[in-house]
């Protein structure tokens, strides 16, 4: 299972699209996406960072706040530019510049981290 | 300058935003299977026709300075009624309601129907983004101490209090790269101000527990309203 998390809906279906055919849960916040992580511990998190409500930062600092969702791998897709920013200690094996990325790249990442 | 230098790089942080979509919605049609593809060309369609909306209000912004639009009566129902037929389907698309109520007797104010039109578009859009599924958001039209006040309700999260002060003086100076609500550079915002300014109108907003409204205050046709 992989989360998506993006408020941009098209973006986020897009993601998913490419992952298929990985099983994927869609959010549009941060605060669903951790309420979620009370009940399935996801294989792989693609984040976008500018989210309505608490930003891509402040849910990677909840899941590093716990032993069990530190562990689970994130790749942060984003318009920013995260170049040269190590952010490993987040849990960070990938990111994706929103402007850049091809959906190879994403099933790339979403074929590596799910069984 | 730097005003303007600020304005323009917002501007362009807005746009790249629905021109990375475009890319990635291309992408996705080269390889999606038929059934998925009628699909993702309506959403390329909605993604440009939303981009090209920015880049018109833009372009308007910098004809402003010549007082190129004409100052007239304008229906505001109306004009309220093209934007809400506008957005019907990106309302449903999101899974959100639009619930309007018109309970103005003044029906024309003085106005530019265009400049109008971005305003009021602007504020749904921004009730669109900052609603979450199955919410519904209120425009509504009412006279408001001898002028017609259109707002645009959400359910989204609050405003910032220094945002809001800034409204409450009637009027925005520019665009600002600190998002002015979770995700938004405040553009939407800007452009409204900037319209509503010329049209000699006010936009402010009201902070609600759950949400904001978002409204902008215009002068009544007196003379016409006597033929209606």
């Amino acid at each position: 299972m992989i989360f998506i998390i993006d408020d941009d809906k098209i973006m986020a279906e897009c993601i998913a699209r490419a992952c298929k055919p990985i099983k994927t849960q869609v959010f549009t916040n941060a605060i669903e996406a951790a309420a979620a992580l009370n009940d399935t511990l996801p294989d792989l998190i693609f984040l976008d960072i500018l989210l309505d409500g608490p930003n891509g930062f402040t849910f990677l600092n909840e899941l590093v706040s716990y032993t069990d969702t530190a562990k689970i791998p994130i790749v942060i897709v984003s318009n920013l530019d995260f170049e040269n920013q190590n952010l490993a200690n987040y849990g960070v094996v990938g990111i994706l510049d929103k402007n850049k990325m091809t959906p190879q790249e994403i099933k790339d990442y979403a074929e590596q981290f799910t069984q | 300058m730097e005003s303007e230098v600020n304005g323009i790089l917002v501007a362009a942080h807005e746009l790249k935003a629905p021109l990375g979509l475009m890319r990635q919605l291309t992408l996705s049609l080269e390889l999606a299977p038929p059934a998925e593809q009628a699909r993702i060309r309506r959403q390329m369609v909605d993604v440009s026709e939303r981009a090209l909306k920015q880049v018109n209000d833009l372009t308007k912004i910098a004809r402003l300075e010549d007082g190129l639009f004409e100052m007239s009566p304008v229906s505001v129902r109306g004009v309220c009624d093209e934007v809400t037929r506008e957005l019907q389907s990106l309302f449903m698309f999101n899974k959100r309601d639009l619930v309007i109520k018109y309970s103005n007797r003044e029906r024309l104010v003085i106005a530019n129907h265009d400049l109008l039109y971005s305003v009021i578009y602007n504020f749904c859009l921004n009730a669109v983004h900052y609603s979450g599924e199955q919410t519904e958001s209120r425009l509504v039209i009412q006279d408001h101490q001898g002028k017609v006040r259109i707002s645009v309700r959400d359910f989204g999260p609050a405003l910032p209090t220094d945002v809001w002060r800034e409204l409450k003086r009637g009027w925005i100076n520019k665009p600002t790269s600190i998002a002015m609500r979770p995700g938004s550079s405040g553009l939407g915002l800007y452009i409204a101000s900037k319209f509503s300014k010329y049209m000699n109108a006010r936009v402010g907003a009201t902070r609600h527990r759950d949400g904001t409204s978002f409204f902008i205050e215009l002068p009544v046709s007196k003379q016409m309203s006597l033929f209606i």
